[in-house]
């Protein structure tokens, strides 16, 4: 091609030169590469505020480095020479490993402060008892209606989770008939003790999908072996964790979210992907490296970094210390927001796209409402947060700042962002695909149930991840819906005040006179709120190549 | 038949297996259930909501602190917001049990919490030196009296340049930060040093006003010509990089800045009281009535209120004075 | 027969059965909520505004303090203490805000996607795209931490007259903010381009960096533009950012005069934030005035969008 050759001599045209070329190419790439490096320069900064790396040890710095990082590094590059579908497989190991532990933290944290365990067994007894019937009466599809189906599978919804006559009942005075099976299992005599009921209720799911990853097609018994063998191992978490010092039932936590889904994982990998077991071998060596780099410290006496992000702030309260300072509320208040911003925000979203992709017709309104969502995309969280004051305190007088007033503020907030990715997701979904379901006589809803849904969950899922990344960040809406400036405790319940990671550091940056605040706590508070936020943006990026790769 | 009676067998076996760890597993890991178990706590429970002054703020998030340390379930929301936004937002309306105040209670203030039902409660907690401070590198200026703060401050003259209010002062922009009008420091210094001479002056609009006393240090260290004016405690945190400036009352002997001057009473006219104001209809709940005893109790605390956060603790004849006060106020509102 | 006439054909018998009414339902009114929202900021911000103003505060039957169009559009003074309400004061510095990220935005965002689509290999377009996003989800707090902790002390030495608050580390961070949505969005436009328009290009013996520039931007110029609107409207509108590193006071600066942007200043979102700190609820024209800015940030930024699909739509090119 004319381009590539260094020099044209091709009769007539002369040299062409190519040094404004060049040029470009370079300033492209600097301009492309000027935001990356600039904010890559601030973080750095801002992580070595936090962790203080250089007040550790030389010999702390050279044991990590022979034990963690070196073998990592030779291994990382070995996998890339032999096999690189290996590499990625072990990167994602790796990714999955930290990211799943960051998750069991914050799910130990609504285990131990926010929900009891025993509440959350209740409820899942509650939910699954109904499903019974549901099979029940779906089996006998013919022969039931439509709207006798669904009116039984809503009653018995109804009096499990909240019995008869439940809050409808309350509200007219009505006595107590049968109670919820919420009540009836909170208050037996005999129940499972914590870790047991989180072994159930946490460890099931993550058994039965993992039991479905590693058995893949070899049946039944070899999945219910595996399910087995993952519950068990999770139980194992209450033996271990009392040996570490840890309660029995945070430990069930972190073995059910952080140490099972890699592990589940790494297993299927292991025995299903042979190409790319190779891969699993740098899990290990981090695993293993870390494990030693820390006896080898431990023995040496080597003293760690001097870092200001150290367990005691991640699980402290605010103190007006500013080393005995800590984030544990804001995180328990973001965390609670989030869940709370998830669930409004996310049926409501999906709905409304699927109803602008599917149901509704091409007329003046459906492009009314298609500006309109693309405009409130454009307005500022500011306003956003005017809406939420003016709305829901002062209208609807509800109090300030609280969860439910936060989540339904964030939640109005990223509405329009969780559309847009959710029409586009739909949006992907071939019309061939469509019609071959109706071809087959199938109704409108069956088709977007049976065939669109399935298809674009993962660009849905990662839509909205990116969604909560975005409210998880959001000051302003809570600024102007007054959430406290600093709370001690995480909230119990979703109508208590709640503080949140960016709403603490901006509080802790503006309200405290000490610089240590501002130089010690501030940047500790940034990187795990940053951190948080890598994570979850990471999650979304690696769903989104890997479904769009298989697809 | 061999085929399924070997599956029946297989199958039965697997029911029993599966029966018989079900079993264990109940018997391991159930219990007598004592749900709900921490609710017979012994001792306070409830929420406080505090906002207010963000010059009373540090006091009242250390007590905070410090009594929801002995007693877990006693939760707190606070909020700073400025006295005069916390009385007209959160206080009167009735939403907040404590409304935290660098300046007293005004009367369209009473009147909006009496239309609604609330009634306030006076009590104070410490003495604060207001502080006028500048940059660590103005050498140029040493000291100040009322007279130039007013002029200085004053919307009437709003000079520009430093010395258009005295001669020895340098012919250099001048640069202003401080609290915004929401905030009782804002109050009181125009209470104390724009009203003190015969004309009743205004407070100048064209400065950085801020409810966050860190802007304002921030401000006038970014910048040897700025001028601001904060509560003691946030300067004596930062007095490596702002300068306290000695003030003139008047009488031709200019007093620093210190704890020991605003006790005394020579740092005048700028030492002034710190209040909070329960809500009387908080104080008939027994956990909102305990830290208030509390607070009161420790308002002579000088490890507390001196060394750490930098305000002047009352004195036992004062504190003795609002305990009475509160004691009395906390009957009528069990009544 | 489209495919909507198709599928209307083929759902037509089923349409009013139980299960389908109801899904419609849901689905309906999961939609209607997002209109409704719309409905209830214009209601909300019309109706907070209305009382502010004094023609139709007499309307809307308020009493107290309020202030005249006139002097709120017209007014160069935002003082709300001594009841000046000239918003200029703060449009204009949304307006540096908004001038001086787009200096930085636009020439490294539109730079960037140029690269990404034309030059770079898909390589390192698979790790440079997912980079952007990371850029675009940090939070705007810490964009902000970082300005005034990080950049204003290292410009200091080279900017004279710099202060602690000043607008120039405030445009810095929203316009590295911005770049990636100026990135993606451009890069769409361009890839949008058909290959066939390059290829005559190259055909005709023009330059890589002649078919980029005389070629590939020139087509996809509309989506460019687009997203210059959609980054400046974020711009508009970003908060935290600019509250943290830009101080609080509203001054009545010249946007075209770089002098200013070593000053302190406050934009509309902080002027929000600074009031509603201290004025959350109740009346007084303070809390007003809060509605007022938004209504009229509201009105900003819609007509930015309202442009930017005309333009699109207008100066679109079908292949």
């Amino acid at each position: 091609m004319a381009t590539q050759n260094d020099s044209t001599a091709a009769g007539g045209f002369g040299r062409v030169s190519r040094t404004a070329g060049t040029v470009f190419r370079y300033l492209l790439l600097a301009a492309t590469l000027f935001g990356l490096v600039v904010m890559t320069i601030l973080l750095v900064y801002v992580a070595n505020d936090a962790f203080q790396p250089l007040t550790a040890d030389t010999g702390w710095h050279l044991t990590y480095l022979a034990t963690l990082l070196a073998p990592a590094l030779a291994v990382g590059a070995y996998l890339y020479r032999a096999n690189v579908e290996a590499l990625q497989t072990g990167a994602l190991a790796v990714g999955l490993l930290v990211v799943s532990l960051l998750f069991s933290g914050g799910a130990a944290l609504l285990l131990v402060d926010v929900v009891a365990p025993l509440e959350l067994f209740a409820v899942a007894v509650a939910v699954l008892a109904p499903m019974a019937v549901v099979v029940a009466v779906v089996s006998r599809d013919r022969a039931l209606s439509f709207t006798v189906q669904f009116a039984t599978t809503t009653a018995a919804f109804y009096v499990s989770l909240f019995g008869l006559p439940g809050p409808i009942g309350s509200l007219l005075d009505l006595p107590l008939v049968v109670p919820s099976l919420v009540d009836v299992v909170l208050y037996a005599p005999y129940a499972p003790d914590p870790w047991l009921a989180v072994t159930l209720v946490v460890g099931g799911p993550v058994a039965l999908a993992g039991s479905r990853f590693v058995a893949a097609d070899r049946g039944r018994q070899t999945e219910a072996t595996v399910a087995a063998a993952v519950l068990v191992g999770i139980a194992l978490g209450a033996l271990v964790g009392p040996l570490l010092g840890v309660d029995s039932m945070p430990a069930t936590v972190v073995a059910a979210v952080g140490i099972a889904p890699p592990a589940v994982y790494a297993a299927g990998v292991g025995v299903n992907r042979e190409h790319e077991r190779l891969g699993l071998l740098l899990p290990a060596v981090v695993i293993a490296g870390t494990g030693v780099g820390v006896l080898a410290t431990d023995a040496l006496g080597f003293a760690g970094p001097d870092s200001w992000v150290t367990w005691a702030f991640l699980t402290s309260p605010h103190s007006r210390f500013a080393e005995q300072a800590g984030f544990y509320p804001a995180i328990a208040g973001s965390i609670m927001l989030m869940l709370a911003v998830a669930v409004l925000a996310f049926p409501v979203g999906v709905g409304a796209a699927v109803y602008l992709e599917e149901y509704a017709p091409e007329n003046r309104f459906k492009r009314v409402v298609d500006v309109n969502i693309s405009n409130l995309a454009g307005v500022p969280s500011v306003v956003y947060g005017l809406l939420g004051l003016g709305i829901f305190v002062t209208y609807l007088g509800r109090s300030a700042g609280t969860i439910l007033v936060g989540g339904a503020t964030l939640g109005l907030l990223i509405l329009p962002i969780v559309i847009i990715s959710a029409r586009e997701a739909i949006r992907s979904v071939p019309q061939d695909v469509r019609n071959a379901s109706y071809g087959m006589g199938a109704t409108r809803w069956q088709t977007v149930k049976n065939v669109v849904l399935p298809r674009s969950f993962s660009g849905i899922l990662t839509g909205t991840i990116l969604a909560l990344g975005r409210a998880i960040g959001e000051t302003a809406p809570l600024i102007m819906i007054g959430a406290p400036n600093v709370k001690f405790a995480a909230p119990t319940a979703l109508g208590e005040a709640a503080s949140a990671m960016p709403l603490q550091v901006y509080a802790w940056s503006s309200l405290y006179a000490g610089e240590e605040f501002y130089q010690k706590v501030v940047p500790a508070g940034v990187v795990v709120l940053v951190v948080i936020l890598l994570a979850m943006n990471s999650v979304a990026i690696v769903l989104r190549n890997k479904y769009q790769t298989g697809e | 038949m061999d085929g399924n009676d070997r599956e029946r067998v297989r199958t039965r076996r697997q029911v029993l297996a599966g029966a018989g760890a079900l079993g264990a597993t109940a018997l391991a890991g159930c219990s007598r259930n004592t749900y709900p178990d921490n609710d017979a706590s012994t001792g306070l429970s409830g929420t406080v909501d505090i906002a207010g002054s963000s010059t009373v703020f540090p006091i009242a998030t250390a007590f905070a602190e410090i009594f929801g340390k002995n007693h877990k379930d006693v939760g707190f929301n606070l909020q700073s917001t400025g006295s005069g936004g916390g009385f007209a937002n959160h206080f009167c309306p009735g939403r907040t049990d404590f409304n935290n105040a660098s300046r007293p209670i005004r009367e369209p203030e009473q009147n909006q919490c009496a239309a609604n039902g609330v009634e306030p409660v006076e009590l104070v907690v410490a003495t604060d030196a207001l502080t006028v401070i500048v940059n660590d590198n103005a050498d140029w200026i040493d000291r100040v009296t009322v007279e130039e703060l007013a002029t200085i401050w004053s919307e009437e003259e709003s000079p520009e340049t430093w010395n258009e209010v005295n001669d020895d002062w340098p012919d250099e922009d001048i640069e202003l930060f401080g609290p915004s009008d929401a905030s009782g420091t804002y109050d009181y210094f125009i209470e104390a040093i724009l009203h003190s001479g015969d004309e009743k002056l205004s407070h100048r609009q064209d400065y950085s006003g801020t409810e966050q006393d860190r802007t304002i240090l921030q401000g006038v260290e970014g910048s040897e010509f700025a001028m601001g004016y904060l509560g003691y405690a946030y300067y004596s945190e930062n007095t490596d990089v702002v300068r306290g400036v000695p003030v003139d009352d008047g009488d031709g002997e200019p007093v620093e800045p210190s704890l020991a001057n605003a006790r005394s009473g020579e740092y005048s006219p700028l030492t002034r009281p710190l209040f909070t104001y329960p809500k009387l209809s908080a104080l008939a709940e027994e956990h909102v009535a305990e830290f208030a005893r509390f607070w009161i109790e420790n308002t002579t605390n000088g490890d507390i209120i001196a060394d750490e956060i930098g305000y002047v603790p009352l004195d036992q004849e004062t504190k003795q004075e609002q305990m009475e006060t509160l004691e009395a106020a906390i009957v009528e509102a069990q009544q | 027969m489209s495919a909507d006439d198709l599928e209307d054909a083929l759902t037509r018998r089923t349409q009013n059965a139980p299960p389908e009414l109801l899904s419609r339902s849901f689905f309906f009114a999961c939609a209607a909520l997002s209109i409704a929202t719309t409905i209830g900021l214009v209601v909300l911000l019309t109706g907070e505004a209305a009382k502010f103003f004094s023609f139709s505060a007499a309307l809307v039957g308020v009493t107290g303090e309020t202030a005249t169009v006139v002097e709120f559009l017209t007014g160069t003074t935002w003082e709300v203490t001594s009841g000046k309400f000239g918003v200029l004061a703060l449009v204009t510095s949304t307006l540096m805000v908004m001038i001086g990220s787009s200096l930085i935005a636009l020439p490294l965002g539109v730079g960037t996607a140029i690269y990404l689509s034309e030059y770079a290999s898909p390589r390192l377009r698979s790790l440079l795209k997912p980079g952007l996003e990371i850029l675009a989800g940090i939070p705007t707090v810490v964009y902000g931490f970082f300005a005034i902790i990080y950049i204003t002390p290292a410009l200091q030495p080279f900017v004279p007259g710099l202060g602690t608050f000043n607008m120039l580390s405030a445009c810095i961070v929203v316009g590295i903010m911005i770049i990636p949505m100026v990135a993606s969005i451009s890069e769409d436009a361009m890839s949008a381009v058909p290959e066939e328009l390059r290829q005559a290009g190259y055909g005709m013996g023009a330059t890589k960096f002649e078919v980029s520039t005389g070629i590939v931007v020139p087509a996809s110029l509309s989506g460019i533009f687009s997203s210059f609107i959609l980054a400046l409207s974020r711009a508009i509108g970003e908060t935290m950012a600019v509250t943290i590193a830009a101080g609080s006071q509203a001054k009545f600066l010249n946007p075209f005069n770089p002098g200013s942007y070593t000053e302190a200043a406050q934009p509309m979102t902080a002027a929000m934030v600074e009031l509603v700190g201290g004025d959350i609820t109740g009346g007084g024209i303070a809390y007003r005035s809060v509605f007022a800015i938004g209504f009229t940030l509201f009105v900003i930024t819609l007509v930015m969008n309202i442009v930017s699909d005309l333009v699109a739509q207008h100066y679109r090119e079908e292949y």
